[in-house]
């Protein structure tokens, strides 16, 4: 089986250069080959588990926001806002 | 429709919920705020965070899941939704894929003088996504994350609509019932209901043409100008021997112009899968049972119902339907006494809807209680006082607090239906205007207006003018 | 005797006792990183200042009279996926370099709750991806037995402290054995808690649905008592178990009269080394000998876990992972046209290659056509392994196999062939997929001679069980040998 590792690059916002492709094409086959060994078994019903239920959180507000705390960590702040490279829409 | 085509539209409805905070985080769920002050390190996608499910999500859901009619499952789940972007901080949006909350429903809606019912696919929860900010004098886009966590409810219906005025009625039906159950603000300048658009056309007996699916529609009278361009585009270029294909195009309002986002090659791979984060959401069938039986009539229904049972006119019961505080106010004005429904109507859309034009306010703080309202228009049923003098009271009894009764008695305002002083009236009218009494016998039929008109003047306006016609009638035609 | 080669069992004593000041176990234990760090690189950030504040404090409350956590003034390192307010937690990567969280995990809420003193954050594979800590942006941990060998992965760096002395605790983290496979390549104990009895709060998460915090230490009774700090429910994490837990330090016997130990064969198979084998049946012959009963097990499916391990936690990863985009936080490429080659210059800068194996075979298993094939026939086969696990826990009360099929190997190694490394995780994913807890503890050296880990697995939520047979282990050995790293 052939993977299409631009595709995939693509989809995960990655790139490689010509020699990282290749190489990693390889890689690729091999851990496909090994994860590929699964049990023959019928995988038609839905993923969802019943006995597991989930406690729900009840509807009240809990946060004291902090802007510049939180915008500590971006590359590029402007007016309290985080910056990006112009987004055409 | 243009060349016989049949037009086939399936619609998205993305609604906010008003929680007090937002689906996974313990956010405020607040529209206008500054920018940046409403998130937190879980709707800011910060590394290690984990998202909690607010319980009143699930619960408006399955309340509307109810007014649509839906199959409400008991056990659902989450999952996540992968695309990059700056306003999803995660770069997965958190939704719900192959096990909605809802399914299976449908909508009565009211087209063209009768009810048309919609099927509705699904109903389910997700996130919104955060603000872009596009503005020239940054050098760049700029992210607001307010709205990041928001939550939503996207409501699918079947490709059941065939023109722009069901489409149209059934985007006003989901409001009106979003705004009745209390879920949704439903401001459209405000985003906080939006739509997406499939669209295709095809000749009556042949299959479906290819759909396209419009993105950014951001009003209902903008999905009426988008579904009547892409209709009209679809029959353009299959007139001139061209083929629809299957793509997702966005509507821009401004230009009344749509452009091509992206073709079926190129069509978005979201990685679905459950979300790990989260495990399943499992309801309770007496905490289901209790939501069903909290679903008022609802008012697509109560309109149907006003127009059947009750006789009012289509546009009457259209009015009233619009909003809850509306046809609360009516209903309890005929539950207090026994009026008939068109008067109550009259009033509620009149001198009431008037009011809250007038003052901003509420219905229920406009100082009317609907009970004396209902016995202000009962006395005007029974001829004791005229329409004016109802107008009168009202406005007295908005003043004072008086009841409606007691006004009456103190404003003098009793009708006089005592023929004999009724009589007398009409006497000295007829005799100090002999010549209007020539006019009509002359064929000028409206001099009768005229002479009750006098009539009422000279009684002061207590006279009934129904008895004070017919005496003037008499002489008349005597 | 020097502090920092105290156990965290006597140093709560002593510190109890007024024997000793948490200032001087921390400056113990801090003179003992200055001497080791150069060789060992197990911290990728040191915190000695804060350390010697929070001590003082600590000293303070004591001296105050204030009833205090056993925990309260014992030197603790953590691993640099976990989220420390004010302090920068990097997950080892360059996509991370520079992050410092505005919040605490869940775990670090309890630890500074109970008083316990943070020495720094601990050198990782580069987000938890990988079994030898030398996909580490930053460094590469070396074993404090043999500095010419890898210290195992991810949590090699807290392995590689607490073995060596440079730290009396540590956290570590594990998604497919990144603690049991370091603690068993190190010399120490580790334990993969059941999942949902830690919260994953603040955790920087690889596979969302695998991974666990988990205490990492000296003895039996540190990391019971660590994990006895850390448990519980947080209602910040919604997959985290409602339950009460006991206190697990103060409740441990060493009697296993009567329990049940399970061997399942397919972990005693061809890809163990034979001294290995040895070792892990002299011990179950051992713990017979002090009244256990053994019983051999079959997991039929053991062979399918590697796969479905790999698929489900690279499809989590590769989702997880798409937040570091180079927007709100972390390293942002220098030079882009635009936001796509923002992104994906940002993206392939910041992660190296492992991280991006991960992500590339997580995004094929879940891309269009592909999903069924592998991440759903994954999931499936995820339920039958858990099934096989209950079935055999009604034959048994837990088992006992090997950690890793071999003890520690040298650095460089395997790092070029993915496959080998890959397979060193096939005695632990099991557990993960399953979701038990299974803890790794030494079991003897091998002739190189490098320390050997067996692995206990039980039922969800036995770990007073394990704690149980770990300890009776513990005591018929007087001990884990620690004297060559800890000298």
């Amino acid at each position: 089986m052939s993977i299409n590792i631009k595709h995939l690059a693509s989809l995960s916002r990655l790139t490689f250069t010509p020699e990282e492709e290749e190489k990693f094409e390889k890689e690729m086959a091999n851990i496909v080959a090994l994860v590929e060994k699964l049990p023959d078994l019928d995988a038609s019903g839905a993923l969802i588990d019943p006995d597991n239920p989930m406690q729900l959180r009840s509807d009240e507000v809990a946060n004291k926001p902090n802007r510049d705390e939180l915008l500590q960590n971006a590359p590029e702040v402007q007016a309290g806002c985080i910056v990006v490279p112009k987004v055409i829409e | 429709m243009k060349h016989d085509y049949e037009l086939v539209v399936g619609l998205e409805v993305h609604a906010e919920l008003n929680t007090a905070s937002k689906i996974y985080c313990g956010c405020r769920n607040a529209f206008g705020k500054e920018v940046n002050t409403q998130c937190c390190p879980v709707c800011m996608g910060m590394p290690g965070t984990l998202p909690t499910l607010n319980e009143k999500v699930v619960e408006y859901a399955a309340r509307m899941g109810y007014a649509l009619n839906c199959t409400v499952h008991p056990v659902s789940k989450q999952d996540r939704k992968n695309y990059f972007y700056p306003d999803l901080p995660k770069a997965y949006q958190i939704s719900q894929f192959d096990i909605p909350l809802c399914e299976n429903g449908y909508l009565d809606i009211w087209v063209d003088g009768a009810e048309k019912r919609v099927g509705i696919t699904r109903i389910h929860i997700e996130e919104d996504a955060g603000k872009l900010i596009h503005d020239d004098s940054f050098t760049g886009t700029l992210v607001d994350f307010n709205r990041c966590g928001v939550p939503l409810i996207e409501i699918v219906s079947e490709p059941d609509l065939h023109s722009t005025a069901e489409a149209k009625a059934y985007l006003d039906t989901i409001k009106s019932i979003l705004e009745y159950l209390g879920i949704s603000d439903c401001k459209m300048q405000e985003g906080s209901i939006r739509c997406d658009i499939n669209v295709s056309v095809h000749k009556p007996g042949e299959p479906f043409g290819n759909r396209v699916e419009m993105k950014n529609v951001n009003t209902f009278s903008g999905a009426v100008r988008a579904i009547e361009y892409e209709a009209n585009r679809q029959i353009e270029v299959l007139e001139s021997g061209g083929e629809i294909s299957q793509e997702t195009r966005r509507w821009d309002d401004l230009k009344g112009q749509n452009f091509l986002l992206r073709s079926k090659e190129n069509a978005q791979d979201y990685r679905y899968f459950p979300e790990p984060d989260l495990l399943t959401i499992v309801l309770e069938q007496d905490y289901l049972d209790g939501l069903k039986a909290s679903i008022p009539e609802l008012p697509n229904r109560k309109k149907v119902r006003y127009i059947r049972e009750l006789g009012l006119p289509e546009e009457d019961a259209s009015l009233l339907a619009e909003t809850c505080e509306k046809t609360d106010f009516f209903e309890q004005i005929l539950a207090a006494g026994k009026i008939k429904p068109k008067s109550a109507s009259n009033w509620v859309l009149g001198d009431v809807s008037r009011l809250m034009n007038e003052t901003g306010k509420p219905i229920t703080e406009l100082g009317v209680d609907p009970a004396q309202l209902a016995e202000i228009i009962a006395m005007q049923e029974a001829n004791r006082i005229s329409s004016s003098a109802a107008k009168q009271v009202f406005e007295e009894m908005r003043k004072t607090g008086k009841s409606p009764a007691d006004l009456v008695k103190e404003l003098g305002l009793e009708q006089v239906s005592d023929t004999a002083a009724l009589q007398a009236i009409v006497d000295s009218v007829a005799a100090a205007n002999q010549k209007s009494i020539d006019d009509y016998r002359g064929g000028k039929t409206n001099a009768l207006g005229f002479l009750v008109g006098q009539c009422m003047k000279a009684s002061k306006g207590k006279g009934n003018p129904a008895l004070m016609k017919e005496m003037l009638l008499k002489i008349l035609e005597g | 005797m020097e502090l920092y080669q105290l156990t965290a069992e006597k140093l709560s004593a002593m510190l109890a006792a007024r024997e000793c000041s948490s200032e001087e176990v921390t400056r113990s234990v801090l003179s003992r990183m200055e001497q080791k760090e150069p060789e060992i690189a197990a911290y990728v950030t040191i915190c000695g200042e804060e350390a010697l504040k929070q001590a003082a404090e600590i000293d303070a409350r004591r001296a105050a009279g204030e009833a205090l956590h056993p925990l309260a003034g014992i030197p603790i390192g953590i691993k640099d996926n976990i989220c420390t307010r004010g302090v920068r937690t990097t997950c080892s990567s360059r996509m991370l370099e520079n992050f410092v969280p505005p919040y605490d995990a869940f775990v670090m809420e309890k630890l500074n709750a109970a008083g316990a003193v943070m020495l720094g954050k601990l050198n990782m594979d580069e987000f938890a991806m990988g079994s030898s800590t030398e996909t580490s942006y930053f460094q590469k941990t070396r074993n404090p037995f043999d500095l010419e060998r890898v210290p195992g992965g991810s949590s090699g760096g807290s392995a590689a402290a607490v073995a060596a002395g440079e730290a009396v605790l540590a956290l570590g983290s594990d998604t497919g054995g990144s603690i049991r496979q370091p603690a068993a390549y190190c010399g120490i104990v580790g334990l993969k808690p059941t999942y949902s009895s830690v919260s994953r709060y603040g955790l920087v998460a690889f596979a969302s649905s695998l991974d666990q915090i988990g205490p990492m230490g000296r003895s039996v009774r540190d990391v019971a008592m660590l994990y006895g700090a850390i448990c519980g429910r947080d209602n910040h994490d919604a997959t985290s178990a409602l339950r009460e837990y006991p206190d697990f330090a103060k409740e441990i016997t060493p009697d296993i009269k009567g329990l049940r130990i399970g061997l399942p064969k397919e972990y005693f198979g061809e890809g163990v080394s034979a001294e290995v084998r040895d070792a892990v049946m002299k011990m179950a012959k051992e713990l017979e000998a002090q009244g256990a009963e053994l019983v051999e097990i079959s997991l039929p499916s053991t062979d399918y876990a590697l796969s479905a391990y790999y698929i489900i936690a690279s499809a989590e990863a590769s989702s997880n992972l798409a937040r570091f985009d180079g927007v709100k936080y972390g390293y942002r490429a220098k030079d882009f046209a635009n936001l796509t080659e923002m992104y994906e210059k940002t993206r392939s800068e910041g992660f190296g290659a492992e991280v991006k194996r991960r992500i590339m075979l997580g995004t094929y298993v879940l891309s269009s056509g592909y999903y069924d094939a592998y991440y759903k026939k994954a999931k499936f086969t995820q339920l039958r392994i858990q099934q096989e696990f209950a079935a055999a826990f009604d034959k048994c009360d837990l088992l006992l196999t090997p950690t890793v099929p071999d003890t520690a190997f040298k650095l460089g190694e395997n790092i070029d062939d993915q496959i080998k490394m890959y397979m060193n995780d096939i005695l632990t994913v099991t557990v993960n997929i399953a979701g038990l807890p299974g803890m790794s503890l030494p079991c003897g050296f091998d002739s190189k001679p490098m320390p050997i880990g067996a692995q206990l697995i039980g039922p969800k939520f036995s770990e007073s069980t394990l704690f149980r047979a770990a300890s009776c282990w513990e005591k018929t050995l007087g001990g884990f040998d620690l004297s060559r790293t800890l000298a």
